[in-house]
């Protein structure tokens, strides 16, 4: 055993101190007036939804660059962390325990619920706030923690908006069709289980494979059965594909979907004349959020990007660090009293999707969901 | 090195101008360092953790749970080295065993509240279990095709999971809510703690298949690995030995599966897909197919430089795909690959002054 | 009967798909005993190619449709090939005489870079090829309305196979190809220049993933970085099942790939029909351990 892999070891320990600790330093040269206020950003900045974490990035960015720019929270500066959390369970734990070890007080992100719940208790042990920003999953907010919030609503509020609006169309009979994702399934059974005390029929529950291109075989199965709706729970891509392939086999049958479908990559993708007629159920899109702030922020965005963000997901970052930003302009960056601010006293703040407040679960107070159709130019039309 | 036959150190000269920029490496392996340093560096390795937990240092505890992570893999990479290194069978679907050790932990501890060690057997069990019943009819497969076939293997446990086989699995949801392990009544849940529990086990297997390595059975492994039809000509029974292989590497891939989970708390199907098998795969032919130093090498490498490169945001699996295929040429063989099996000759008596190796 | 014959042609469509890759991968795995782990980046960059070319720059808007088309399949065969002949080179050739793990090891790296490399060069988000780029033609078979795009693809890989094949198997080229299949030693002492056949089917290869990139890109209209992982996996699925390193094997296993899919998902369950795929090719490998049309290249035993 010539090369001594023990003592590699150890120095690749040091060594990674030794680095955290100078990339730790020039922050705090930097603020020269008062400690810097540190903010985690965990979101999935590689991987499949790296398109969603890099506009989350940006959102946040933006933000923090503004506020710095207006003489920042009580004087002091706020600074970013990122950490990609890679949309892996396992890369996210890591990414938790990085921002941890920079002592953030609070921490935005993440997008997947699956990966939100790896991070959970890790950011619960060590007393960090964890503000979730697209992470919908029912269960996150079941387990008592008192220090995690979410600015994204619930599925099963979601279900119930989606089963209303079914419903409320009209529809008799539905063909139900998610992606075995954790968010889509959850939300499929959530609809399926309201269908079920609301008179409409479910002919069919079907899991489709997302990244799959071709779903022509599923909706030829589908329309065996007599639909006369396609729910589709799971996300813009997939959602995209099968309304221009059911177009292409002439198949008119009408189709509603969740909040991960509300992308304008959704029509360009499909093309208008196929997405046409297409409902979702989601809160407003960065197109439809009408308020000052928002405003602001969408204008300075594209300046800077060239583009809108391409969802609501990364507007929900930023509404995450909004809250984040304003419990530490009223209780100074002191996690256990910023949660406590964020549960009872955090009342009458107008966020990026508007009004914000908590309950006691750290979920937010209030109806999000609207039901949007695609006009034939390919718009996205509040109902 | 009168005496000694070693063969593999006209490397360097066989890599011509790429020799000289592996000499660093060369150089640093041509030290021969003492047992007391060798000693030493293992003791300080253990017990830095425990001085920065004294000294209160809060940034250790990320690179102690990158350490975690870099030793969760080094036990399932010195578990397929078992498989793929000394047996030299192809297994891209190690994740599949992996998962079904950390889903048998999760569903004993969650269901029927199992304490996380007294699953730990099972997990072990389960996971050779299934390597047995699965690896048998396909044992007999040539290199590239029992690799895709065991690519198929872990697609369909993942697929399974997903679907949520036998109502047990939680679907894409997966398992919440498994416990922390406790240990003569302490409860292990801090980063620092699970370093202890998982480079102990990391030590473990290492023995182990250090052991398994010279055992008779290790270098009839290494026989077939280099020529199966010669040994089937003198009676080995490759077959049952491979498959035997599959099932030691399997078992030890289990119980890295209840370490996950215990360490997780949460465990979801998309931890053990293809790609977690690609990784594992990665690891051992990059560390040095058939060496243990190599193959941890591979994990801390595999696992770690990722997360030395955040600091280059989404550039970072850039350069981890270019540097896995910079190393890959610079070390074809791997880092560091097995030193050759080095065999005393018996004194010379034909040439005086010391034979050549041969 | 009529729900079957539907479903039997959904596959088709895929499967001829699955088959243009997988010729890819046989014909780098006959010359080479390589797999390249990176063809499926190689089919992903086609199609980013084809969204350069008729999206960005609007080539049917310029000079037509079908001269656009034409041109579009061209230049992207053409500088995939040329990308896959530099990956050879800096990836592959200096492994060449090394053991095989390590060109595999090599191939997944370059699979990492490239996979993120088209990220960022065309970035994360989903990017589509407009849907009014062709226009909507359906044509009606056995009572049952198929976009004629579909029909064309099926048609294209069915000849692009037997150009191939033809290739492989008239030409001089073809046989130094086969030649170097079978032995490349051998093939060295009879005066053949077997580097040159490996970046011959360097380009070939590359350029008909490409190929199958810009038809996915027409045929579906969506793309995306990470489009290549689950592709490539099927394709190379596909080419094992008909026996890597033979093309027709390839257009078989595609092909079989295709259907099994889309029967699978008709009459047993859309969820499961990736695992029967895979049990399928376990079966398959269980009863033919080289596949349905095996590589005919004699075996050291």
């Amino acid at each position: 055993m010539r090369f001594n892999l023990a003592a590699a070891a150890a120095l690749f320990l040091t060594l990674g101190l030794v680095l955290l600790g100078a990339q730790g330093s020039p922050a705090q040269d930097a603020a020269a007036q008062a400690p810097p206020i540190k903010i985690g950003l965990m979101g999935p900045i590689t991987g499949p939804w790296a398109s969603e974490g890099q506009d989350m990035e940006k959102v946040v960015n933006l933000m923090a660059e503004e506020i710095n720019r207006n003489d920042g929270v009580n004087g002091a500066k706020v600074v970013i962390h990122s950490a990609d959390d890679g949309g892996a369970p396992k890369t996210a734990t890591l990414a938790a325990q990085q921002l941890i070890a920079e002592n953030v007080v609070g921490v935005v992100g993440t997008y997947g619920s699956s990966v939100t719940e790896a991070t959970q208790y890790i950011y619960d042990e060590a007393g960090i706030i964890q503000v979730a920003t697209g992470s919908t999953s029912v269960r996150l907010t079941e387990k008592g923690l008192t220090r995690f919030f979410r600015t994204c609503p619930r599925d099963d509020e979601q279900g119930k908006i989606l089963a209303q609006n079914v419903k409320g169309l009209g529809f008799k009979k539905a063909a139900i069709v998610h992606d075995n994702t954790s968010y889509a399934k959850g939300l499929a059974d959530e609809a399926d289980a309201l269908f079920k005390t609301s008179g409409v029929e479910t002919v069919s529950f079907e899991a489709i494979t997302p990244g799959d291109r071709d779903f022509t075989a599923t909706l030829t199965k589908l329309k065996t059965q007599n639909p006369d709706v396609i729910v589709f729970t799971g996300y813009y891509p997939e959602a995209a594909l099968i309304l221009r392939q059911k177009k292409e086999m002439a198949w008119d049958i009408a189709m509603i979907g969740g909040d991960a479908t509300n992308n304008v990559a959704l029509v360009e993708s499909a093309g208008p004349a196929a997405a046409e007629g297409y409902y979702f159920v989601s809160p407003p899109g960065p197109s439809d959020i009408k308020g000052e702030q928002a405003a602001k922020l969408l204008d300075a965005y594209q300046k800077k990007h060239d583009v809108l963000p391409s969802s609501v997901w990364a507007i929900l970052a930023g509404d995450a660090f909004g809250v984040l930003v304003e419990a530490v302009k009223n209780t100074g960056p002191d996690p256990a009293k910023m949660a406590d601010f964020l549960h009872k006293d955090l009342t009458g703040y107008v966020g990026l999707t508007g009004p914000i407040s908590f309950n006691e679960k750290g979920d937010r107070i209030g109806e999000v969901y609207r039901l949007y159709q695609v006009d034939a130019k390919g718009d996205f039309i509040l109902k | 090195m009168s005496g000694v036959a070693t063969g593999g150190d006209g490397l360097g000269a066989r890599l011509g101008p790429l020799a000289r920029l592996s000499g660093l490496l060369g150089r640093v392996r041509g030290l021969g360092v003492p047992l007391p340093v060798r000693i030493g560096s293992l003791v300080l390795f253990f017990a830095l953790p425990l001085v920065f937990q004294l000294l209160g240092l809060a940034s250790a505890r990320y690179w102690l749970d990158v350490l975690n992570v870099v030793g969760i893999y080094a036990i399932l990479a010195l578990s397929l080295n078992v498989i793929l290194g000394y047996a030299g069978m192809f297994n891209m679907g190690h994740a599949a065993f992996f998962g079904i050790g950390a889903y048998t932990t999760a569903i004993l501890n969650t269901i029927y509240g199992w304490p996380i060690f007294l699953t730990l057997p099972v997990a072990g069990a389960a996971a050779g279990l299934f390597a047995y019943v699965v690896a048998r009819p396909i044992i007999h497969l040539r290199g590239d095709y029992l690799l895709i076939v065991t690519i198929g293997i872990v697609e369909i446990i993942r697929i399974a999971l997903t679907n949520n086989v036998f109502g047990l699995t939680g679907g894409s949801n997966g398992i919440m809510g498994i416990s922390r392990p406790y240990l003569f009544g302490f409860r292990i849940s801090q980063p620092f703690h699970f370093f202890y529990l998982i480079w102990a086990a990391v030590a473990i297997t290492v023995v182990v298949f250090r052991s398994l390595e010279e055992s008779r059975y290790g270098r009839a492994l290494k026989f077939i690995k280099e020529d199966t039809v010669a040994a089937e000509g003198i009676g080995v029974d490759t077959n049952g030995l491979r498959l035997m292989a599959f099932v030691v590497g399997a078992t030890f891939a289990g119980f890295a599966g209840t370490i996950y989970s215990a360490r997780m708390g949460t465990i979801s199907p998309e931890s053990f897909n293809f790609a977690e098998s690609v990784t594992l795969f990665t690891i051992v032919i990059l560390g040095g197919s058939g060496s243990q130093r190599g193959v941890i090498l591979g994990a801390f490498l595999v696992a770690g430089l990722p997360e030395l490169f955040r600091g280059l945001d989404k550039y970072r699996l850039l350069m981890f795909g270019a540097a896995l295929v910079l190393m890959m040429i610079f070390r074809p063989q791997g880092l560091l690959p097995p030193k050759p099996a080095s065999y005393r000759l018996p004194p010379p008596w034909d040439k005086p002054g010391g034979g050549e190796g041969v | 009967m009529e729900f079957f014959l539907q479903q039997f042609t959904n596959g088709l469509t895929v499967g001829a798909i699955y088959a243009l890759i997988a010729l890819g991968y046989t014909m780098v795995y006959g010359v080479m005993k390589l797999i390249n782990f990176a063809h499926g980046e190689l089919f992903t960059l086609g199609a980013f190619i084809g969204y350069a070319l008729l999206v960005t720059f609007g080539i049917t808007g310029r000079v037509g449709l079908g001269l656009g088309l034409a041109i579009s399949v061209v230049l992207v065969a053409g500088l995939v090939g040329v990308a896959g002949h530099v990956l050879e080179r800096v990836a592959y050739r200096p492994l060449r005489h090394s053991d095989r793990l390590a060109a595999v090891v090599s191939a997944l790296g370059a699979s990492i870079f490239l996979q993120n490399a088209i990220m960022l060069s065309w970035g994360a988000n989903y990017r589509s090829y407009s849907a009014d780029l062709l226009p909507s033609v359906s044509v009606s078979i056995f009572g049952q309305s198929f976009p004629l795009l579909k029909i064309l693809i099926f048609l294209t890989a069915v000849v692009v196979m037997l150009a191939l094949w033809l290739f492989v198997h008239r030409t001089r080229i073809g046989m130094a190809i086969r030649a170097a299949a079978i032995d490349q030693g051998a093939a060295k002492l009879m005066g053949i220049d077997v580097s040159s056949v490996i970046a011959v089917v360097f380009v070939i290869g590359p350029a008909l993933g490409g190929i199958a990139g810009l038809i996915v890109g027409l045929c579906y209209g969506q793309i995306n970085f990470g489009m290549g992982q689950l592709y490539g996996l099927k394709a190379f699925t596909a080419a094992i099942i008909g026996g890597i390193g033979n093309i027709q094997g390839a257009m078989v296993g595609g092909l079989l790939l295709g259907l099994v899919e889309a029967l699978g998902a008709a009459y047993i369950s859309v969820a499961w029909k990736d695992a029967l795929t895979f049990v399928v090719l376990i079966m398959i490998l269980v009863v033919r351990p080289t596949g349905l049309l095996p590589e005919r290249v004699a075996e050291k035993l």
